[in-house]
């Protein structure tokens, strides 16, 4: 009896160290990795992105439970291309970057799918923490990988959008994410 | 018919233009000359959002118009006029025209310089025009401005001169261009 706990026990450690080293671990690069959102205006989409986030990347194809991506992002480094408009997202009544600086992704679990990956997480944003699922590709490289993908949120589950900004009529609800990261092994 | 005489009075089409551009025109200006009072908000976006989706319109319809136009002869204008008279109506009407495209124009490279993409009343989105410039939109902002005003002055002189011939001239200039109205057959 006292064998066979010993063996399970040498077994659980065995596969925890095997998803470990199987899960390789990755930076983004943060001069080619991209994070876009793409916002309805005024009934029109309008794209942006933030220049300043970072992501930490455990993936391995086969070790998906030991996998997790990692993404925090600086909000105040958002850019539509517009600084009025840019100004105004980042005042208290959208992103209120001086309460809620930064945003926050972990996935919890990653699933494979037909064409690739999907995952669970937990998103922070304003304040607010949702599950947001994304849908992603692993393409290793020679050194290291790209993972490109997209996810969907509705900005007022988050709270972004206070006073005349809460209405849906001028700035849709929905907002679309892409990300293109490349990655780099941590060394 | 070959030789077929100019018409008399202005066709149900050619015054159905005349009067919904002319209708949407001044619908344009009390949105405009507005929205630019207005703080950056919601409330200014609103209505830059309709003041686009009406812009297109007028420049739709100014697409039609021009190419009705080219195909129908306009009745002449009253015997009496003078050289002077016969070539300041006819600037008028081509400068109406010029404006015609190069308000909504502006207005369209305006937004697009800015980013935010034109959309036909929440239906679908046209096309940017040129690429987000900050420099570019300051420009076609002023343009757009300047010539706001003087659209507005050609149009001030173009009802004072439809009044002068209705009242002062007592001809069928303005009649021929006002529905449900009978203008006299000249021999």
């Amino acid at each position: 009896m006292r064998r066979l706990f010993l063996a399970g026990t040498a077994a659980i450690l065995l596969s925890a160290a095997a998803a470990a080293a199987g899960a390789a671990s990755y930076t983004a690069d943060p001069q080619q990795s991209r994070l876009e959102f793409v916002g309805v205006q005024a009934g029109a989409e309008f794209k942006g992105v933030f220049h300043k986030f970072t992501a930490n990347v455990d993936f391995a194809p086969d070790t998906l439970a030991a996998s997790r991506i990692e993404v925090q992002i600086d909000m105040n480094s958002v850019d539509s291309r517009d600084t009025d408009r840019d100004t105004t997202i980042r005042g208290k009544d959208i992103f209120d970057v001086a309460h809620n600086p930064t945003a926050h992704y972990v996935t919890k679990t990653i699933t494979k799918t037909a064409t690739g990956f999907s995952a669970v997480g937990a998103l922070t944003l304003h304040g607010v923490t949702k599950d947001v699922p994304i849908d992603f590709q692993f393409v290793p490289a020679a050194a290291g990988a790209t993972l490109t993908g997209k996810a969907k949120l509705n900005r007022l589950d988050f709270g972004v959008g206070q006073g005349d900004w809460k209405s849906t009529e001028n700035v849709g609800d929905g907002v679309k994410i892409n990300f293109s990261l490349v990655l780099k092994p941590k060394t | 018919m070959p030789n077929q005489s100019p018409p008399t009075r202005y066709s149900a089409v050619a015054q159905g233009f005349h009067w919904i551009i002319a209708a949407l025109i001044v619908v344009q200006f009390s949105l405009g000359w507005t929205a630019e009072f207005l703080p950056i908000g919601a409330r200014k976006l609103a209505r830059l959002d309709w003041h686009k989706s009406f812009g297109m319109t007028i420049l739709t319809l100014a697409v039609l118009r021009l190419l009705w136009r080219l195909f129908n002869r306009p009745p002449e204008l009253p015997p009496g006029m003078t050289k002077f008279e016969r070539q300041a109506a006819r600037a008028t009407h081509v400068l109406f025209y010029v404006f015609l495209f190069v308000m909504p124009l502006t207005g369209w490279m305006m937004s697009s310089a800015k980013n935010y993409s034109v959309s036909w009343f929440h239906q679908f989105t046209w096309p940017n025009l040129i690429g987000p410039n900050e420099q570019a939109f300051n420009l076609l902002r002023s343009t757009h401005d300047t010539l706001s005003w003087l659209l507005f002055a050609v149009a001030i002189l173009h009802i004072l001169a439809a009044l002068k011939h209705h009242f002062w001239n007592k001809d069928d200039v303005l009649k021929r261009m006002l529905p449900f109205t009978k203008s006299e057959k000249r021999s």
